[in-house]
């Protein structure tokens, strides 16, 4: 397979490769080549951080826990998602099993939640690296069953006396099928269905029969004392289903210029089994994956940003809250999305403010830059500390390999470098431009590139 | 790695900015299309406890459900035999007693979220609870009427959902100077020079190559036309205050920037509320006061309309940290010197009368707010950006 082909499925379907591993595979065809991929992804790594402060603390307090314990709970907390965030953009860039991080990415914009609780989150996040590759079927009922999700959409409030649509509504509208596919009517039913899908303190899934429904209900049609597993089945035999995730799925990996006759191909394979794996290996195969049009197109998000630079010059941030304030001017911040349907993406990433942080990022990061940031302070934030910030003009604190990128681009050549920075089909008056560069070092050559528009395209 | 070589090969920009036809025909349009009203915004981010802001201090229930924090009488800047200000506020009463100020009580929406997040989307992209909308409010008004992304400025480093829309996203800056400078970076600007037309038709990269090069326009407009005058008024020494005070430079310079919008965090007081509070009630009214008056100094208040709203406000009973937990409806605060109904908008909230959560119900829809100003003050047509019918108050 060609060297531009193989960059442009491994930042799609992962988030780039090394210079030395493209190289390898350069010499295998196209299908020895996703086979690899998929192959690499059949394992899962769980992606943890040590909790066991929190347990000494429960262990220490048996029963319930006293207010001032609970708020030191939040605070270990914090600190912890934090690191959690840190831990997983490193992860993104060093893991071998690229595909599946990928798809644990994909999956959290598509199931969306926001939580507080380290270990709640953690649980979620590796559930749906668990079922990134599997079937769909499993991975919603698997997140329906997450203390994240019950959280975040309320379904820990929803009982028969008291039913809360917030869970179906968007198990419907965001997670399945999209808007107009549905009626208020089936998002009560469906709501009915799930009451009593709750968890205990520990995070642990319980169904407690108590304030669950079990009278009839009619949802799409039919009727019976369905559960939330038969609605959700109801809801996969819809056509538009597998139509709605093979859309999603179709925007983020290949274009957000819909081609309905790629979608509808991929659905006719989805809808076979919900097999998410057999979905995104048609979708590799497929020569249309590789159209010109297709190649370089595509906006990346923030955390491809970070992520595809660190698979050409390894960096890493000294202070983690220096990371999360890099993320959050860039405007994408890990484990924060802005709501329940993530963030939009595309153009959307790019404002003036973004695509001027994006440009000088790479001079900042790897070669000691200065950037101006004064980030809004959380809600939580004292007054004294908001005045307190005093960021303008700061150095941060990242240390970057270049001995890496040396050793890996000792023996390309400029132009290969140029394909791999900026993607193969540049235009003519980049190619000129880029042509004016002096050629004396290849890093301070790949800066340069890093710092083109063409580099927030991939 | 040679920095040095990095900065010598990236080349000396000559000093002629690349801009493209298409984009200069925006300031010939301008001043057409546009009035000189201004719009300044600002957000008590985290929730504001409206209860203890303007206080109800002759209500039973009001103090029954905040023993320790409620606001007593002999503490209060009475405004009439009901009503009192929080201590803090002296200086915005002032302004209020001068018939600058209307205060709209119990302002919401339907299903009100409690979510910081979610609620401030809601704020910000004007939508109901219900829908989430993409772009927000203000946004959509540089869509559909200003077109040029210096009808908004938001006084930060960071462009919020407000001032994003579907074509068009606002410029934030607190620093115009720096933003200029970081836009003149030599390389950048020869990257900038590079481009053709051509370029810039191209599907996603032109859209790149066309904000960039609207962050640079934009950013020279807002520094050219800004780095003459410097306001001499005295502000509050604290980020609020000059962020204020850079407010009133861009509008006192001759900005064509109609909406201004920031914010003051800090107001999520679930925990020992009393003492946050004040602070920060009190850097709100004496950098509003600095504000306005040195507005109307340079003659320019006649034409500004200041909106202050919070996410939500806080439940009416008190939780046992001596703070108050996340609520719904809550006042909005609209200053200037033409108001067509000063002072107490509507009544007081009916504490008899709360959600089931113990809430503050809503009376007026924030929606109807917007498109008051919209229609009323920037002489918009609001149906591109407001969806649904609000029924306009008789504010400005």
């Amino acid at each position: 397979m060609e060297l531009e082909r193989i960059y442009h499925l491994y930042k799609r379907a992962g988030f780039g490769i090394t210079y030395s591993e493209a190289k390898k595979q350069s010499s295998e065809n196209k299908k020895q080549v996703i086979n690899n991929l998929f192959n690499s992804s059949s394992q899962t790594s769980p992606l943890n951080v040590p909790i066991d402060e929190i347990k000494t603390l429960f262990k220490n307090n048996p029963g319930k826990l006293s207010k001032d314990n609970k708020m030191h709970l939040r605070k270990i907390s914090r600190r912890k998602l934090l690191e959690f965030n840190r831990k997983w953009l490193y992860r993104m860039g060093e893991t071998d099993e690229a595909l599946r991080e990928r798809m644990t990415l994909f999956w959290t914009n598509h199931f969306v939640v926001r939580e507080r609780n380290i270990i709640y989150f953690q649980s979620f996040n590796n559930m749906l690296r668990q079922n990134a590759l599997g079937n769909f079927r499993e991975i919603v009922i698997a997140v329906a069953k997450e203390a994240a999700m019950l959280n975040y959409l309320n379904n820990q409030q929803n009982r028969k006396k008291k039913p809360n649509e917030n869970f179906a509504r968007e198990l419907m509208e965001l997670f399945t099928l999209g808007e107009g596919h549905y009626s208020e009517k089936d998002i009560q039913e469906a709501a009915r269905a799930f009451t009593g899908w709750r968890h205990n303190f520990k995070g642990d899934f319980v169904f407690n029969k108590k304030i669950h429904d079990f009278g009839s209900k009619t949802f799409m049609g039919r009727t019976g004392n369905f559960n939330g597993e038969d609605i959700l089945d109801i809801i996969l035999e819809q056509s538009q289903c597998a139509y709605f995730i093979s859309k999603k799925i179709y925007s983020y990996f290949v274009s957000e210029k819909i081609d309905k006759n790629h979608i509808e191909e991929l659905a006719s394979v989805f809808r076979k089994n919900y097999d998410i794996a057999e979905i995104m290996h048609y979708m590799f195969s497929a020569e249309w994956f590789y159209d010109k049009k297709i190649m370089g197109n595509k906006i990346k998000s923030p955390t491809d940003l970070l992520v595809g630079m660190m698979q050409i010059v390894p960096f890493k941030f000294k202070k983690t809250k220096e990371l999360a304030y890099v993320q959050k001017l860039l405007g994408q911040q890990l484990l924060n999305p802005p709501n329940v349907a993530g963030w939009p993406g595309g153009r959307k990433w790019i404002d003036s403010n973004t695509m001027l942080v994006r440009l000088k990022l790479p001079s900042v990061l790897l070669n000691n830059g200065i950037i101006s940031f004064d980030v809004k302070g959380e809600f939580e934030d004292s007054l004294s500390e908001f005045n307190k910030k005093k960021n303008v003009g700061k150095k941060l604190d990242v240390e970057s390999d270049w001995n890496f990128f040396n050793a890996q681009f000792k023996k390309s050549s400029y132009a290969e470098l140029n394909m791999i920075v900026l993607g193969a089909n540049l235009h003519e008056d980049t190619e000129a431009f880029i042509d004016s560069f002096e050629k004396e070092s290849k890093a301070d050559y790949c800066i340069q590139l890093m710092s083109m528009p063409e580099y927030q395209l991939c | 790695m040679k920095r040095r070589t990095f900065i010598k090969s990236s080349g000396l920009a000559s000093g002629v900015l690349f801009v493209p036809n298409f984009l200069k025909a925006h300031d010939q349009l301008w001043p057409s299309i546009l009035g000189h009203k201004k719009l300044v915004i600002i957000q008590l981010a985290g929730g504001n406890d409206g209860l203890n802001t303007i206080v109800p201090y002759t209500n039973d229930v009001y103090f029954k459900n905040r023993v320790s924090i409620a606001q007593k009488k002999q503490d209060l800047l009475l405004l009439n035999d009901e009503i009192g200000f929080h201590a803090s506020l002296s200086k915005f009463k002032n302004l209020f007693d001068d018939g600058y100020v209307t205060i709209m009580n119990s302002v919401g929406y339907p299903n009100p979220v409690r979510s910081h997040f979610r609620s401030t989307d809601i704020w910000q992209t004007a939508s109901s609870s219900k829908e989430i909308l993409k772009t927000g409010w203000v946004g959509r008004y540089l869509d559909s009427v200003a077109k040029d992304p210096v009808g908004a400025i938001e006084v930060d480093d960071m462009l919020s959902m407000m001032l994003k829309g579907e074509k068009i996203n606002g410029i934030a800056t607190k620093n115009a100077k720096l933003l200029y400078n970081t836009t003149r970076e030599p390389y950048f600007a020869k990257v900038l020079e590079s481009s053709q037309d051509k370029h810039l038709n191209e599907h996603n990269l032109g859209y790149l190559y066309k904000t960039a090069i609207d962050a640079k326009s934009s950013a020279a407009y807002i520094f050219e036309k800004t780095k003459v005058y410097k306001s001499t008024w005295e502000y509050p020494k604290n980020a609020f205050g000059k962020q204020l005070k850079t407010v009133s430079e861009f509008i006192n310079s001759g900005l064509k920037t109609q909406i201004y919008y920031t914010s003051l965090s800090g107001f999520d007081t679930h925990a020992n509320q009393i003492n946050a509070q004040k602070r920060l009630l009190s850097t709100y009214s004496e950098a509003i006061s600095a504000f306005v008056n040195d507005l109307k100094h340079m003659g320019t208040f006649k034409d500004t309309v200041i909106l202050t709203f919070s996410e939500f406000g806080r439940r009416v009973k008190q939780n046992a940290a001596n703070g108050t937990d996340h609520g719904a409806a809550n006042a909005v605060f609209l200053m200037g010197e033409n108001l067509k109904s000063p002072g107490m908008y509507n009544a007081p909230p009916s504490l008899m009368d709360l959600d089931e959560n113990g809430d503050i119900t809503y009376e007026i829809d924030f929606r109807q707010i917007y498109s008051s100003l919209l229609d009323k003050w920037l002489q918009t047509n609001t149906t591109e950006i407001i969806s649904g019918n609000f029924e306009p108050l008789n504010l400005v």
